[in-house]
């Protein structure tokens, strides 16, 4: 944003007029708005004024708005003011060399191309269990996740920060080294000030403080949500999710925020990353299958979802929009295609630029609860995967990044559980090591997904992960008792194994709120 | 006093919450309060061979002919009837629309064979495209069930059981034939039924209530209602005991999604109001298959009893009552299967139990809110009754979920 205002409206709207020509909405709305300025709604005389009304009255006004809106969220370019950029960029290329290492490693051990135009015989069965994935027959028993959370959370933990000082024999043990500043719960408590002021929102269980009963507030919210939805305003959406979504108008909101609705250009791009898949045989995408079945396909919340599944994220894999879009280069490799016909050709791999790692498939399993159709599904969990689950798997000093995340983590709990971090110290078991899984996953699959949905409302109406560390922390509080009874790190995670019963809302606000 | 408990079920989670409150196990000669039984074991305590005769501080979990709602033929005999009586009455819940009743259209329409077998051919010609599904009476968990789209396939199949007259049980077995939903709703393209638990307090009045936990649980092979695929039974039935010989079967998950995360999921995609009419809905079927079989129970102050609810919800999301079960199985198949059968059977215990803990058939069994735990009250007569003579017609609607 500063950025964009250093250098004056003038530079700001002609960057802005060029991307929004650009992007894959403008085709219909140039048509809309042609179709409106030629209609008799639109006078000479007056031609701005009545020009600028029958735009209001069409709603291309509020659309407009909206995609200004969201072309301001996407600049916000990565580590602008970060002082250790260049360490931080250094260890993401190491990091992406040795997974491409792995990979590489993995397809010669396997005796498989990274990359290959697929065989006639493969393409007729996958057009042909398109919509039952989870039964398409391919073996990949001998295919292992390239790493695991545990791994990431390795490489995080040996980062040598810029002003590292090593001691002997000092144990990997947390972030503390790395001199980055993160909020006090006195920022969050200002950030959050909707859920610190103690005012009601959905999704608490008990509604002593609410005036009235829980299904009159519900109610209330809804009727007031079905106007935000029709006002077809993004900022105002954004706003209204602050007190917790109904479930019937989720998806709708998310929509709006993230500006992930779909017109007939989208179907058209889905399916051909559709054909992208069936045409060549990538390696990846056994992982990808082999994710889904060691995650979601075993999971009693998403295994009925685990043929749409499949379905996106192999498309996934094949946008080309991902790399264009993610906010820093992730580093991908080039393929040679060496086919029999066609004249070789070099594909970037993957075309998305993303290796998914053990548990990738939930980044996408919630949102099957809100949408039937692929291709709404698809483009929503792209939007989110671009504003904010790759922050979660990447080396970066971004404060939403996940080296922040951890850093914010421990600092609140050295804070405000000081007895609960010296008993961890004392049993010599990091915290962040029993958490790391559910911040990298931002929850899913830990949570129920009604409670999910409510912590990932959220992150979309603060624009922040920051919560997901606040909630670990609160989590761990929550159950101190239990945790300072045992010191093994087998019996730390069976008591945290369980989050069933947990209630975000209420948990979130309690924590917050000032006594 | 310390309360004696007696099961002849080898069920680890009756044993497990009857221990949990410190009560002590007995053998069925022994002097028990509560007795955990078997519908069989039940059958005979109950017979007048027995000669047993429970006194005041004794319960049991199944009514002497629970039966009338169990058995296939006869729950639908019950409806049947049911509907009848509401007609002569001329109650407006019985009122029809083209042959068809409005509001007690619940079950798919069922015939009992060989009784109805002319009928059923009447009907059959309606729609002679349509497919049916039979099952035997009395049998459960899948077993005996086929398809058939053809009378001819009707017709081989009868010849064929006439042949086993040397083995007359089997010649005699009754089925019932009733129309196949054939449009269920899908999830994620499979095919799926609900199950869902009431416990029943008392007949006369009625006093039933709903467990808020339940599950769907699902095929494993994606839903084809093709004429080709008609014998593939893991296509269409859902009963765990079937879908577990399956390839696909997973033993993590058990193909069950609880009630909850189907209703969060209906609730995004279809709307608030959609879904709460659903299972509204579902409410109202429950209620009113009780009803229709209040006047053949047999009353005693003894029994209680849990069903298992089997219903299949159609692409318009009506739902249909498929059946009822008496002992809706307590193995776990799952993590979570254990977590909600444990918290079931505490529930129906609290709820079963006077205030006072100790079993005592005099208790007028209208149950505080605090001991519902997770059981919703769907119908007390009682309360109705005392609510009609205080005059207090506002608040009526309270006592319902589906008003």
């Amino acid at each position: 944003m500063e950025e964009v205002k250093d250098k004056g409206i003038h530079y700001t709207s002609v960057k802005l007029c060029e991307d929004l020509k650009l992007s894959s909405s403008y085709i219909n709305f140039f048509t809309d708005v042609q179709r409106v300025v030629s209609s008799s709604q639109v006078k000479v005389e007056e031609f701005g004024d009545s020009l600028f009304n029958a735009l209001k009255e069409t709603g291309l006004e509020a659309q407009l708005r909206n995609n200004v809106y969201y072309w301001i969220r996407n600049q916000v370019k990565e580590n602008k003011t970060s002082a250790y950029d260049t360490f931080f960029k250094k260890a993401q290329i190491q990091w992406e060399k040795r997974i491409h290492k792995s990979l590489n490693s993995m397809c010669t051990e396997l005796n498989v191309h990274l990359a290959r135009p697929r065989y006639n015989s493969d393409r007729e069965e996958l057009i042909e269990k398109w919509g039952e994935l989870s039964n398409y027959d391919v073996d990949v028993t001998k295919y292992r996740p390239v790493y695991s959370p545990k791994d990431f959370l390795e490489v995080l933990l040996n980062l040598k920060g810029p002003n590292y000082k090593p001691k002997a024999d000092e144990p990997v043990w947390e972030f503390c080294h790395i001199p980055i500043k993160v909020k006090e719960l006195h920022d969050l408590r200002i950030l959050f000030s909707e859920l610190s002021h103690g005012e009601p929102v959905l999704g608490i269980d008990v509604a002593k403080h609410l005036p009235c009963s829980y299904a009159a507030f519900e109610a209330e919210r809804i009727e007031l949500g079905e106007k935000v939805v029709d006002s077809n305003q993004a900022p105002t959406a954004q706003e209204y999710l602050k007190k917790g979504c109904p479930p019937s108008l989720r998806a709708r909101i998310w929509k709006l925020v993230l500006g992930s609705g779909i017109n007939e250009t989208h179907h058209v791009q889905y399916e051909k990353l559709r054909a992208h898949v069936l045409q060549y045989d990538l390696m990846i995408d056994k992982l990808i299958i082999k994710d889904i079945h060691l995650t979601a396909s075993n999971d009693d919340q998403y295994f009925v979802f685990e043929d749409i599944l499949h379905q996106v994220l192999l498309c996934f894999s094949r946008d080309p929009d991902v790399l264009r879009l993610l906010p820093y280069k992730p580093g991908y490799m080039q393929v040679v295609l060496k086919g029999k016909t066609e004249p070789e050709t070099t594909l970037t791999f993957p075309p998305s630029g993303v290796i998914p790692f053990h548990g990738f498939t939930m980044y996408a399993a919630p949102f099957c609860y809100l949408f039937e159709d692929s291709v709404e599904l698809y483009f929503t969990i792209r939007a989110f995967y671009l504003r904010y689950w790759f922050r979660l798997h990447k080396i970066c000093g971004h404060n939403q990044g996940v080296v922040c995340l951890c850093l914010l983590f421990e600092r609140l709990l050295q804070c405000y559980d000081t007895a609960l971090w010296h008993h961890f110290k004392k049993i010599n078991i990091p915290p962040i090591r029993v958490v790391f899984k559910w911040i990298m996953r931002a929850f899913s699959g830990h949570l129920p997904p009604d409670q999910l949905l409510y912590l990932w409302d959220l992150i979309l109406a603060y624009d922040s992960l920051e919560i997901i560390p606040l909630l670990a922390v609160i989590i761990l509080i929550f159950r101190r008792a239990n945790l300072l009874r045992v010191n093994t790190l087998q019996n730390i995670e069976s008591v945290l194994a369980d989050l069933s019963s947990i209630s975000v809302m209420s948990m979130l606000q309690v924590a917050l709120s000032k006594e | 006093m310390k309360i004696a408990f007696c099961t002849d079920l080898d069920k680890s989670v009756v044993v497990a919450n009857c221990e949990k409150r410190g009560w002590v196990q007995v053998g069925p000669e022994d002097e028990w309060n509560i007795y955990w039984a078997g519908t069989l074991t039940c059958r005979s305590l109950f017979s007048v061979d027995s000669g047993y005769r429970m006194n005041d501080n004794q319960m049991i979990n199944h009514f002497p002919n629970h039966y009338e709602m169990t058995r296939k033929d006869l729950l639908v005999k019950n409806i049947k009837r049911y509907r009848r009586d509401l007609e002569k009455e001329g109650n407006s819940l019985a009122e029809r629309w083209d042959a068809k009743y409005l509001h007690l259209d619940f079950i798919p329409i069922t015939f009992v064979l060989p009784a109805d077998y002319n009928i059923f051919v009447e009907e059959y010609r309606k729609a002679p495209q349509s497919t049916w599904i039979m099952k035997p009476c009395s049998r459960s968990q899948g077993s005996g069930i086929f398809l058939i789209n053809k009378l001819s396939k009707l017709k081989r199949w009868s010849r064929e059981a006439n042949k086993n007259m040397l083995q007359p049980q089997l010649a005699k077995e009754c089925y019932v034939i009733s129309r196949y939903i054939h449009n269920p709703l899908l999830i994620g393209g499979k095919k799926f039924d609900l199950r869902l638990y009431v416990t029943v307090t008392s007949f006369r009045p009625l006093k039933a209530y709903q467990f808020r936990h339940g599950f769907c649980r699902f095929c494993t092979v994606k839903y084809d209602s093709s004429v080709a695929e008609l014998d593939n039974m893991f296509i269409h039935l859902t009963n765990v005991s079937v879908q577990k010989h399956g390839e696909e079967y997973n033993a993590l998950h058990g193909g069950k999604l609880s009630v909850q995360n189907l209703r969060l999921h209906l609730e995004s995609t279809r709307g608030k109001e959609i879904t709460e009419n659903l299972f509204d809905q579902i409410s109202w079927l429950i209620i009113h298959s009780l009803k229709a079989v209040q006047p053949v129970i047999a009353t005693d102050r003894h029994c209680f009893e849990c069903y298992g609810y089997d219903i299949i919800i159609d692409n318009k999301l009506k739902p249909w009552l498929i059946e009822v079960n008496a002992s809706p199985s307590l193995t776990s198949t799952t993590a979570n299967d254990r977590i909600l059968k444990h918290k079931l059977i505490d529930n129906i215990l609290s709820l079963v139990l006077p205030p006072s803990g100790f079993p005592d058939v005099r208790w007028n069994k209208i149950v505080s809110p605090d001991a519902l735990g997770d059981f919703e009250l769907l119908i007390d007569e009682d309360l109705i009754n005392q609510e009609e003579i205080n005059g207090d017609r506002h608040s009526k609607s309270s006592y319902y979920r589906w008003k």
